[in-house]
């Protein structure tokens, strides 16, 4: 026999007796039982501790809530998707508390714009939409309300209504700003909405002494870019004003 | 983005990486199926290019795996795929497709052919490099004529093992794409022959260019009759794989399936650049005239009588087009097979990062790293027999 054959043949006899020894070490007892992994994993994972309870569970004590919830655009999200688990909540209710999220990064998880989502879901651009403000300050959780752009109008203007619903004026609808006639509908060219013609309709929100809320940009509407009429400057659809 | 894809469709999960991994296998099954030519097919003019494209065979096929685990994360579970083989996933395994082709394969044809060099060397040899020569040997030492017969002899029955095993290693990689039935870019049963293919054509012009390359550096003359035979062997191979792409879209325009609409928007769209002006005209069709115009294997003389060196030129741009070229066919294949949604409805773009466990960066160190090992390799195991390299150039004239 060449000299060859044995000493290959001792490599591999080597490789592979040194294969099913691995094998017989590594492999856990139960692989295989039940299907292509580990069959005791079951066992592992049920030991693992309950955190969820179940939003009957919360349901119980939370009632008033919950039936809020139930009815609304929220329905389909359970309580612990945004409180977090809380089976320890449920087991000592009093001094464990669920967390009550104010950051903004939760509520994009589902409604950041993106182009996979459909049209109709409430989405925003979480860098333009009122920056550092956190959702609820604006929209209640448990009944959310998303701004409307009345379908008369959208129906045109889907563009406008897009780029409006991601803006600071979101949740100003077309009437707002704007009387539309009824013939406007049958003929929109010859009968045109009203765009606001004075200074002071803008003002009503963002003059120095508006009774608006704090977070709205003032400005002084006698020194501030007279003689023009706010919109010449600024496109309220997509004010860039923070 | 463009058009309607499903949330999950927006982000590409098989990345530049997995691009990568088909190209290098390519090369592997290409290259070796070259040094196969000489060896059992008994075309002497590319015995030059033997044993380079056995150790070029070698240093690509170590770095294969490499993308797959960079891509997967957890390098060290990788084990687990021979330990507890899934033979329902043609993925699982492939540890054992890697591993036929590199132990039983590559590995003891690369033995057999260097064992009688490799007991000159130890014995010629000093200190540590004479025991690494040594124990590459496995101490089989006796290199009498009845000895070093076993091992061509060996060697030939190994590389007709081998050639199956090179059609499996890469027809492999195809088959996986070609079994994705829901993918209508991927589901074709001619994936794994144009794979295939396109294998042979990538490992025959890395080889003429390595050994172009070699030669020159040695500053040795390069035999233009092995030159010659290469460039005809890769022509032959890119009509193959050129004819086989053919028929493989003419038949989808004729089947003209659901998908045709998505596919044509696809192809004019987002692998525009990739598909018809990298892979169809840089990667095929140039190189395609240019060989068979002067490569004097088709005609005695070429049908343009060209100087050795001007050929020279025009078989290194032609080879390194079709680099590109096969490049491209991966990914064309990998990253154009998921830039459509399965609603048939939409495209999505993919961005290559630059840095990162997926990124470019990683991608060029990946592509250069092959070389790396294969100047180890040639180091170690010199592939050329034309004694030892002259210190100053040879003079002109």
């Amino acid at each position: 026999m060449p000299q060859q054959v044995p000493r290959l043949a001792a490599v591999f006899a080597v490789a592979v007796i040194g294969l099913f020894v691995a094998r017989s070490l590594l492999v856990p007892d139960t692989f295989g039982d039940l299907g292509h992994y580990r069959a005791a994993a079951i066992d592992t994972i049920v030991a693992h501790p309950k955190e969820y309870a179940g939003h009957q569970e919360c349901t119980m004590c939370h009632r008033p809530i919950a039936e809020q919830r139930a009815a609304s655009n929220h329905r389909g999200v359970r309580c612990e998707v945004c409180h977090g688990p809380a089976a320890a909540h449920v087991a000592n209710p009093l001094e464990i508390k669920p967390a009550v999220p104010r950051e903004r990064d939760l509520c994009v998880l589902c409604h950041a714009y993106s182009p996979s989502r459909p049209t109709g879901f409430p989405q925003i651009d979480s860098v333009t939409h009122n920056p550092r403000m956190p959702c609820a300050g604006c929209h209640e959780p448990h009944a959310p309300e998303p701004p409307v752009t009345p379908r008369e109008c959208s129906a045109c203007h889907g563009q406008i209504a897009n780029q409006l619903a991601v803006s600071h004026h979101a949740e100003l609808n077309c009437g707002t700003c704007h009387e539309a006639p009824k013939e406007h509908r049958d003929n929109p060219r010859a009968v045109r909405p009203t765009k606001p013609a004075e200074r002071s309709f803008c003002g009503t929100c963002h003059a120095a002494d508006a009774r608006s809320s704090e977070r709205i940009p003032r400005i002084d509407l006698r020194s501030h870019g007279q003689p023009y009429v706010c919109w010449q400057c600024h496109y309220p659809h997509y004010p860039e004003a923070r | 983005m463009q058009g309607y894809i499903y949330p999950n469709e927006f982000e590409l999960q098989w990345s530049l990486l997995i691009v990568l991994y088909p190209y290098l296998t390519g090369l592997v099954a290409g290259a070796f199926i070259l040094a196969s030519l000489e060896r059992v097919f008994n075309v002497k003019e590319v015995q030059p290019t033997y044993r380079l494209s056995l150790l070029t065979a070698l240093a690509f096929l170590l770095v294969a795996p490499l993308p797959l685990l960079a891509h997967l994360g957890h390098p060290e579970r990788s084990y687990e795929i021979f330990l507890t083989p899934n033979t329902n996933s043609a993925m699982a395994m492939f540890g054992f497709v890697y591993a036929w082709y590199l132990a039983v394969v590559l590995l003891l044809e690369v033995w057999f052919d260097y064992r009688k060099d490799m007991v000159l060397w130890a014995r010629e040899s000093r200190g540590v490099r004479r025991w690494i020569y040594y124990v590459l040997t496995l101490g089989a030492t006796d290199i009498s004529e009845k000895s070093l017969r076993f091992d061509d002899s060996a060697g030939r029955w190994i590389t007709v093992i081998g050639i199956p095993s090179a059609f499996l290693l890469h027809g492999y990689v195809g088959f996986i794409f070609g079994s994705i039935k829901a993918n209508p870019w991927w589901s074709s049963v001619l994936m794994p022959v144009v794979f295939l293919f396109s294998a042979m054509v990538s490992g025959i012009a890395l080889v003429l260019v390595l050994y172009m390359l070699t030669t020159m550096f040695r500053w040795r003359k390069i035999d233009m009759a092995c030159l010659d035979k290469l460039a005809q062997f890769l022509f032959y191979a890119l009509v193959v794989d050129f004819s086989l792409e053919a028929l493989d879209f003419i038949h989808r325009l004729y089947e003209s399936e659901e998908s045709i609409e998505i596919l044509r928007q696809l192809i004019e769209s987002r692998l525009f650049i990739s598909l018809i002006v990298l892979q169809v005209v840089m990667g095929t069709v140039i190189p395609l005239i240019a060989l068979a115009l002067v490569s004097p294997g088709l005609k005695k003389g070429g049908f343009l009588r060209t100087p050795p060196e001007l050929r020279q030129i025009i078989y290194l741009v032609a080879a390194v087009f079709i680099q590109i070229g096969i490049f491209s066919i991966r990914w064309n294949v990998v990253i154009g097979g998921q830039l459509f949604s399965k609603s048939l409805r939409g495209l999505t773009v993919y961005k290559v990062e630059l840095l990162g466990i997926e990124g470019l960066a990683m991608t060029i160190g990946l592509l250069l790293l092959p070389f790396v090992i294969l100047w180890v390799l040639v180091k170690l195991l010199p592939p050329w027999s034309d004694g030892p390299e002259p210190d100053t150039p040879p003079a002109s004239g």
